[in-house]
């Protein structure tokens, strides 16, 4: 990751009362696959929208290659946007729709407006259409294609532009799950192979570990974490990150030395260090991390209250004391049996305590909150767009 | 019982269909009768379409319609579409706010906005006049013109008022459908925002721009009120001709111009029609459109050529709007005018174009609905006529509030043809503002067969036994004025227990249903059709209904012992009259013998013309080959002993206006 590219300095987003960004403070670099990620409402798609000038900042500054950006309207950035629902247009077929920034005349160095010559439009086009896998289809009215093809169409409509930064609004949103997978490494082989950079939102915390270089993770209109994915997922910085990355278990704790941390009156072993002595911490444990072990063995004793079989694992909600965690792993414990469990020091993470401590982590309510992810997810965007509504920039 | 519901329903769609269509095919059938009745078939002809194209009155109107309708059209059809994009860019509570505010001009009233934008006018001219002429006091290079009036661009800029809602209307729908981040997206793409604006927003919102257009254009050429209040002294159209058409019958032409509109109207909302359903069938197969004639045609031409053909169209299409602009405001201002005001089919029209080819002074020729309907379009500062042709006690009110000018008799040397018994009447007594156009008298008709004994009272028109068949002249002077005479009071009194006395006898009678209903124009259609018994109206319309009543009808005329009104009709010239010489020539003109003669034989009223007066009975025999009945020609224009018998009105004091107005509306019927 070499040069800085983009930056937003204490970017604010406000309407009226409502803050919808805090303070944002983020650069991106030249080539990098970056990813915002967070539920509804949490200012992704608004930062997106910055980035790509169809909103200006209540505060603070947009600067591209170092110059600041602000008021610069869409139509002069070097920037390109696939948008959520593609927002292809119906009365063009594929051709026309990926020739149409190729066609609008752009001023060159003196300043005087130029059109492409028809024969390099029709090249870059078919160039793009292929690297899309759409050879074939540019005489199709976008309306006759699917889902997939849409996309791919919307891609190469925004890539053709040769773009230094191609932002992407929840592409894959609108796709099935098989569809998706793909799509994800056909957009990462995009990326590698136009040599981009890619600012890419989404909600799907899976899409943003398997694609990203750089992973920001936001909530409440501020950034949580940045980082890569591994360690948003190894070190995750509070309860909200922890939780919204994989599945987690966060318990409250103490931290009694460098290294020593007690959960339920048993101190552990960690590798954290530089908490003040006995501050109360949040500790994440991932669910895959905890070895079930004989009932004698175990650090901690608890009860089987609920066995799911998911395939490659089963997921056992154990109680402990009243506080139910999630564990996955490939042995069967039945229902009500009285197990042990182990935890190695690297299984631990340590916290800070933050405005996230308590309100996740508990498994009680497992099943429920599974159902509840999967209605409520794709609302995501809907928000952030209906807010602004208008054409104008 | 299924069944026969099924049957029962039928049935009344039938009826329902069969109520709406039904008089607009009699209308189209009847526009082909030879005769010139709207009840009896006489034979198929086209010669009312004919007639109706020779008609320079008519096609001109039709050619302001067509070009209103046209400028207003385009000029709301680009409104409005911003308007609704602009809509569509604000919070979605204040757009569904203002979209709501934009149907309510749609579901007002057209008279309530006819006249609101007639006063705005108005009062804006007031407003510019002053700016005017402080303007042109302070500088000396530019001269504003000081005094503005109603006319064609006031009418326009009405019609592209009332069309915007329309537009919007159609628009916001597809503005609504459209994904939002298309505009977005082409900006994202290089686009500016106008630029978005032709390559993206206006194909996918060009279905309802252009059903926003056809129905804009639909309501422009059928609007009628709205162009009445707004169009001035100057211009007419269609729909105000056809309307100034209508006064005592309908004849064919009128049912052969409203047959043209109508299929006219009616091709436009069929395009619209079928133009939605082929859409719909479109968005349903999301089928690819084949592509039209025209971009086959241009698909043939490389894109520059294309570019420069485009343009051209479109520089063609401006300068045929300016210049088609400029003929008619060239023709209203180049062209000298004369803007005459006169009533419903109260002129030999052939008597226009006669002064226009003599003169090369054109004539705007338009009516007004009553002495009092007169009134108040003066007064509200509507109009800015320069002839008009009150009648003898409104006179002496315009009179009296200065409103009329002075004429200048030396530049009206007919005058001296007037008979002297028609100068110098109580209205206008030293003879300084009036030339008569007409005079007659108001008695009462009745239809022989369906009276007992022929009356020759006034009070047969409060006589129970004719409950159910008299028909009331619509109108407190002439009504009141009647009574008056009965009950042996003059009818000029101011005395309020009189009048009140008068009101009585009215509202007496028509509490006991003596009334069939108040009428003014229906009064024709009610006698000749058989469909009243007696009636009170004017003799020179009494005249022309003997013409045409119906088989078994047997229409008399008689003034009644108590005596009657008898009435002048005189043309006068505004004060302020922008085009004051011209106005003294149609007057001269009118006031000619054969000007006299030709009227007469028209409009059956009596000439204040001495040699009309005497050469009309000849007149008439060369004319028609048969002789004039004396009885009849005595009934048109009155004979000296009978005028002895008859009152004239004069203006009465405001306060008796008043009364006369309160104790009308209090009448109700």
């Amino acid at each position: 990751m070499s040069k800085e590219l983009i930056r937003l300095r204490d970017c604010v987003m406000s309407y009226g009362d409502e803050v919808v960004l805090d303070h944002i403070n983020l650069y991106i670099n030249d080539k990098e696959f970056l990813t915002l990620l967070g539920p509804s409402g949490c200012g992704k798609t608004t930062t997106l929208r910055i980035i790509g000038g169809f909103l200006s900042p209540t505060a603070g500054d947009v600067f591209f290659d170092g110059v600041r950006m602000n008021d610069i309207p869409p139509h002069k950035r070097a920037v390109n946007t696939v948008f959520q629902r593609y927002a292809l247009f119906p009365h063009l077929n594929v051709f026309e729709n990926v020739a149409f920034g190729l066609r609008i005349p752009k001023a060159d160095r003196d300043g005087r407006k130029v059109k492409l010559p028809e024969r390099e439009i029709h090249q870059r086009v078919m160039e793009m259409l292929e690297v899309v896998n759409l050879k074939g289809f540019e005489k199709r009215p976008v309306s006759a294609l699917s889902g997939g093809q849409q996309q791919r169409v919307a891609i190469a409509r925004a890539l053709v532009n040769r773009p230094k930064v191609l932002l992407l609004d929840e592409p894959l949103g609108a796709l099935d799950m098989r569809l998706r997978k793909d799509m994800q490494i056909e957009l990462k082989r995009i990326q590698q192979e136009m040599e981009i950079t890619f600012i890419y939102v989404t909600h799907d915390q899976e899409e943003a570990l398997a694609m990203s270089d750089t992973v920001v993770v936001m909530d409440g209109g501020r950034i949580q974490q940045i980082g890569t994915p591994e360690d948003i997922y190894n070190e995750p910085k509070n309860a909200f990150v922890a939780d919204f990355i994989g599945e987690s278990n966060i318990i409250d704790g103490i931290m009694r030395a460098d290294g020593v941390v007690e959960i339920f009156n048993r101190r552990f072993q960690c590798l954290d260090k530089g908490f003040e002595k006995d501050e109360p911490v949040d500790v994440v444990i991932r669910p895959e991390d905890v070895d079930i072990v004989d009932e004698a063995a175990g650090q901690l004793r608890g009860t089987v209250t609920a066995v799911t079989f998911k395939g490659m694992q089963y997921d056992t909600i154990v109680d402990f004391y009243g506080f139910k965690w999630l564990i996955q792993t490939t042995d069967y414990c039945p229902v009500d049996s009285r197990i042990g469990i182990k935890i190695d020091p690297d299984g631990i993470h340590v916290m800070k305590k933050s405005q996230y401590s308590g309100m996740f982590g508990d498994y009680s309510s497992y099943s429920e909150e599974y159902e509840e992810l999967d209605v409520a997810e794709p609302e995501d965007g809907e928000e952030d767009g209906s807010r602004e509504g208008g054409y104008e920039e | 019982m299924k069944r026969s519901n099924h049957v029962g329903s039928r049935l009344f769609i039938g009826l329902v269909f069969l109520f709406l269509y039904l008089p607009i095919f009699l209308l189209i059938i009847f526009s082909f009768n030879a005769g010139d009745s709207s009840a009896v078939w006489k034979g198929f002809s086209l010669d009312w379409y004919a007639a109706l194209f020779q008609n320079r009155l008519i096609m001109e109107s039709l050619y302001t319609t067509l070009l209103v309708s046209l400028l207003a059209t385009a000029i709301a059809t680009a409104a409005g579409t911003f308007a609704a994009i602009g809509l569509y860019s604000l919070s979605k509570r204040r757009r569904d706010a203002l979209l709501v505010v934009n149907d309510i001009p749609m579901m007002n009233a057209d008279i309530v906005t006819g006249v609101s934008l007639c006063l705005f006018f108005v009062a804006f001219f007031q407003g510019w006049g002053a700016f005017a002429q402080w303007f042109n006091g302070v500088q000396d290079v530019v001269e504003l013109p000081v005094r503005l009036t109603l006319g064609f661009g006031t009418m326009l800029l009405a019609h592209i008022a009332f069309n915007i809602p329309y537009v919007i209307l159609n628009v916001a729908p597809k503005l609504r459908q459209m994904d939002k981040n298309l505009v977005d997206a082409a900006q994202d793409l290089g686009c500016t925002w106008m630029q978005a604006f032709w390559k993206v927003i206006l194909p996918e919102i060009k279905p309802g721009i252009v059903s926003g257009a056809l129905i804009a254009f639909t309501m422009s050429i059928d609007d009628f009120v709205i162009s009445y209040f707004t169009a001035g002294s100057s211009t007419s159209t269609l729909a105000m001709r056809i309307y100034s058409m209508t006064k005592k019958r309908i004849t064919p032409e009128v049912n052969a111009v409203s047959t043209l509109l109508f299929l006219s109207v009616l091709a436009l909302l069929v395009l619209n029609n079928v133009r939605e359903v082929r859409q719909q069938r479109r968005a349903e197969r999301q089928e690819i459109r084949e592509p039209s004639f025209f971009e086959r045609l241009s698909m043939r031409f490389s894109q520059p050529a294309l570019r420069w053909a485009r343009r051209g169209a479109a520089a063609a299409l401006a300068c045929g709007f300016i210049v088609a602009v400029a003929l008619l405001t060239g023709a209203t201002y180049s062209q000298p005018v004369v803007n005459v005001c006169s009533w419903g089919e109260y002129i030999d029209e052939d008597l226009i174009t006669q002064f226009e080819d003599q003169t090369g002074i054109r004539v705007n020729y338009q009516t007004a609905e009553s002495n009092e309907a007169l009134y108040s379009l003066l007064k509200s500062g509507g109009a800015d006529y320069d002839v008009i042709v009150p009648s003898d006690y409104m006179i002496s009110q315009l009179i009296e509030e200065g409103m009329l000018e002075e004429l200048d008799y030396s530049q009206i040397p007919n005058f001296e043809l007037i008979d002297p018994r028609f100068r110098g009447l109580p209205y206008d007594p030293e003879n300084k503002y009036t030339v008569p156009y007409s005079w007659g008298t108001l008695g009462l008709i009745y239809n022989a067969n369906m009276v007992d004994e022929e009356p020759d009272s006034w009070g047969a028109l409060y006589d129970s036994q004719y409950a159910g068949s008299v028909l009331l002249i619509n109108n407190s002077r002439d009504a009141l004025g009647a009574a008056l005479l009965h009950l042996g009071y003059s009818v000029n009194t101011t005395d309020e227990a009189q009048i009140r006395e008068a009101f009585e006898l009215i509202a007496g009678a028509s509490r006991r249903g003596v009334f069939q209903g108040k009428v003014m124009d229906q009064v024709f259609q009610k006698m000749e059709g058989g469909n009243a018994a007696i009636a009170t109206y004017y003799a020179g319309d009494y005249l022309s209904m003997l013409d045409n009543q119906a088989d078994g009808v047997d229409l008399r005329y008689v003034i009644p012992e108590e005596g009657a009104n008898w009435f002048v009709d005189a043309m006068c010239v505004l004060k302020g009259a922008p085009h004051y010489d011209n106005a003294l020539a149609w007057i001269n003109f009118i006031a000619s013998t054969d000007a006299n003669l030709a009227n007469m034989d028209y409009i059956w009223y009596a000439s204040p013309n001495t040699q009309a007066l005497e050469e009309y009975p000849a007149y008439y025999e060369e004319l028609y080959g048969e002789e004039l009945d004396p009885e009849l020609y005595e009934i048109m224009a009155a004979p000296p002993e009978v005028l002895e018998r008859c009152e004239m009105y004069l203006a009465l004091p405001p306060a008796t206006r008043a009364l006369y107005n309160s104790l009308w509306i209090e009448l109700g019927i």
